[in-house]
């Protein structure tokens, strides 16, 4: 198997993966440093250095091993994002189990839908423990089957006793698993990316030294969902690892008031961020400018663009916006990052002034020959792409055409096909599912199903292969929507599509979705069967869908299985309806 | 139902843009998935101009924007007086 010659990483070796483990690296920090500072509001917050946070975290594991948990058991944490939900995280690892976290429920999903999803994954993880904090709802987790040997814990806020019992030294070592992360928002597929401390610490190693991290300068601003990779990875373990301080508020405390991320960044004087394309011009768009000048964002070094394709347009408005208040120009990046690698693969150069590079290409031959021919800025019928970086050391990337032939050739630089990567920070499967690990990895290759192409020694990525949904940054699958969807009585099973369709004043894809009726009288109730399907989406995984289609039978196309086929569909339907054709990059792609 | 509450209404049909649709002060908007969470703050900035009070983050859920009525309600209860 042929690789790119340019994109040909170089080895090294540094000072993380010293640690024999993610537990070593923790205990090595520096007592008195602040670690994590939970960001409330400017009169509420709270502050951990990392003797106290190691304190609390041993708390929890004396805690989880009286309830029985000992090496190799995998514990669910489902708690609110907080200082205890990381010391209870942690504290499982201490005893050389395999924590996982998921999403909290919010109120908005039906108890019934998230008590099936929650046996699910439990079912999955054989878990011994799932770890839910004092104010859980109840009706969340009555009735739900967690197995014979799974118990549910309650959890203290750490402060408890034990906290200066010292831990028999950590067998585990570096092929352990260290924990499960999960690639999708949405329960009902719920893969787990089983990691091993190498895996992370190699991942971790990487990312120390493209960002140059200084542990003692450097803070981090987050308010990603711990449960995501952006979240769990550049935000806790990463500091966690190079004592670095974190700053973190809450996923839905920051949606509801973007303008604090100025705000914390300004009084924290933080140094590192990431966040997915849309967030770059929802900060700008919702915070009023009479009060940007309040704000100073002159300490921030790099905010790395992530988990959805990078926009140029998104990147410049932020710039644009808050370069007065002390935005550094070079200081907005990119980042190419999946569950599945641990995190990154690419990271853009943050030497380089301008940022990631922006290039244009010819549309007709983008379109037809699916290859990027570059021509000059500006010229009619051009495309743009930003970069997402240059690949992290250890980690190898090859364009596949569409094929999963052993033999399917390397594509050259400039041709558009699946991203395949390869790295020493892979995970090693689908937890318990050899199944879905089979058809991910072959020949060592993971088939991330995102197409891109490499040009320069920079990896451009334009979209989704396969059919996952990226909203605000989270995964969603479309098979979960349509499922919900196909249950109403009105609409035919399963003849329903859902999809992603960019939407340029947000920045990030809506959930479009359509659907055929059973009789085509049916359409004559269409606003009221709207309301039941929103209803019954929300109800089930949380999420609103922006625009329903409600169609007459036999509209949907259907593949020669006789199933919906979402791609020709999607085309079909973007086809009659223009107004969702804004500057995708199917419209550029179809 | 107060002038602010009508203006807020009005406010909301706006960003739903969806012909035909009518709301009142009891709507439910986040549950029946009118509204999504990257809209919330919508919501929360028009709610901060029309009571002229500043809503600290970290006090308030998206199922106190609920609905309109529900909406000011919350401001009450959290609502700072603008510096």
């Amino acid at each position: 198997m042929s690789r790119i010659p340019p994109l040909a990483p170089a080895t090294m070796t540094g000072s993380v993966t010293r640690f024999r483990n993610l537990i070593e690296a923790l205990a090595a920090a520096p007592g008195d440093r602040p670690f994590v500072t939970a960001w409330i509001d400017e009169n509420e917050r709270e502050t951990v250095t990392f003797a106290e946070f190691r304190s609390r975290a041993r708390s929890q594991a004396n805690v989880l091993r009286d309830h029985g948990v000992i090496v190799g058991d995998r514990v669910i944490i489902i708690m609110p994002q907080s200082i205890s939900a990381m010391t209870t995280f942690v504290g499982a690892m201490m005893l050389g189990a395999v924590p996982a976290f998921l999403a909290y429920p919010n109120f908005k999903v039906e108890p019934s839908k998230y008590r099936t999803g929650l046996a699910g994954v439990t079912a999955n993880l054989r878990a011994k423990i799932v770890v839910i904090d004092q104010e859980f709802p109840d009706d969340m987790l009555g009735h739900v089957s967690l197995g014979e040997k799974t118990r549910l814990l309650r959890a203290s806020d750490g402060r408890g006793p034990g906290g200066e019992e010292e831990l028999p030294e950590l067998e585990s070592h570096a092929e352990s698993l260290a924990f499960i992360q999960h690639s999708a928002g949405t329960t009902g597929l719920q893969k787990g990316v089983a990691l091993t401390h190498a895996a992370v610490l190699n991942q971790l190693e990487h990312l120390t030294h493209v960002l140059k991290i200084d542990g003692a300068t450097d803070c981090v601003y987050s308010w990603l969902p711990l449960y995501h990779d952006m979240g769990l990875i550049a935000c806790f373990m990463l500091p966690m690892v190079c004592h670095t301080p974190v700053v973190m508020q809450s996923p839905l405390d920051w949606v509801m008031h973007p303008e604090t991320m100025l705000q914390i960044i300004s009084e924290c004087k933080c140094t590192l961020a990431w966040m997915p394309n849309f967030a770059f011009q929802f900060v700008p768009r919702r915070t009023p400018p009479s009060r940007w000048t309040q704000y100073d964002l002159s300490s921030a070094r790099a905010l790395i663009n992530c988990s959805e394709p990078v926009r140029s347009s998104s990147m410049q408005e932020f710039h644009n916006a808050f370069a007065t208040i002390g935005l550094k120009s070079g200081v907005l990046q990119s980042s190419y990052a999946m569950a599945e690698n641990v995190f990154a693969v690419t990271q853009s150069d943050i030497n380089r002034a301008s940022g990631p590079p922006r290039i244009w290409a010819d549309g007709q031959r983008f379109r037809s020959a699916h290859l990027v021919v570059p021509v000059a800025e500006g010229t009619p019928g051009a495309v743009s792409f930003t970069s997402s970086g240059r690949l992290l050391p250890g980690n190898e990337v090859r364009i596949a055409a569409d094929s999963r032939s052993l033999f399917a050739p390397a594509l050259a630089p400039g041709h558009i096909g699946e991203i395949l990567a390869k790295s020493d920070s892979l995970f090693t499967g689908y937890y318990n599912r050899p199944d879905l690990t089979a058809e991910a990895i072959v020949d060592g290759w993971y088939y991330t199903g995102d197409l891109g192409f490499c040009l320069e020694d920079e990896l451009y990525v334009i979209g989704r292969k396969k059919d996952l949904l990226i909203v605000g940054g989270e995964n969603l699958y479309p098979q979960d929507i349509e499922e919900i969807v196909a249950s109403h009585p009105a609409i035919h099973d399963g003849r329903v599509v859902a999809m992603g369709v960019y939407n340029p004043d947000l920045g990030t894809d809506d959930i479009v979705v359509v659907a055929e009726v059973e009789r085509k009288e049916l359409l004559a109730n269409s606003a009221e069967i709207e309301r039941e399907l929103r209803n019954l989406v929300v109800a089930g995984i949380g999420v609103a869908v922006r625009t329903i289609f409600l169609m007459p039978p036999k509209w949907i196309v259907k593949s020669t299985a006789g199933k919906a086929a979402r791609s020709t569909t999607r085309e079909k339907l973007l086809k009659e309806h223009p107004e969702l054709n804004v500057e995708s990059w199917e419209s550029k792609f179809a | 139902m107060t002038a602010e509450a009508q203006q807020m209404i009005e406010h909301i049909v706006g960003l739903i843009r969806k012909p035909g649709l009518t709301i009142d002060e009891n709507t439910p908007l986040v549950s029946s998935g009118l509204i999504d969470s990257m809209a919330l703050v919508d919501l929360l900035l028009k709610l901060e101009e029309l009571t002229h009070m500043r809503i600290p983050p970290g006090k308030v859920q998206p199922k106190d924007l609920e609905t309109v009525a529900r909406m000011f309600a919350t401001a009450q209860r959290v609502g700072k007086t603008r510096k």
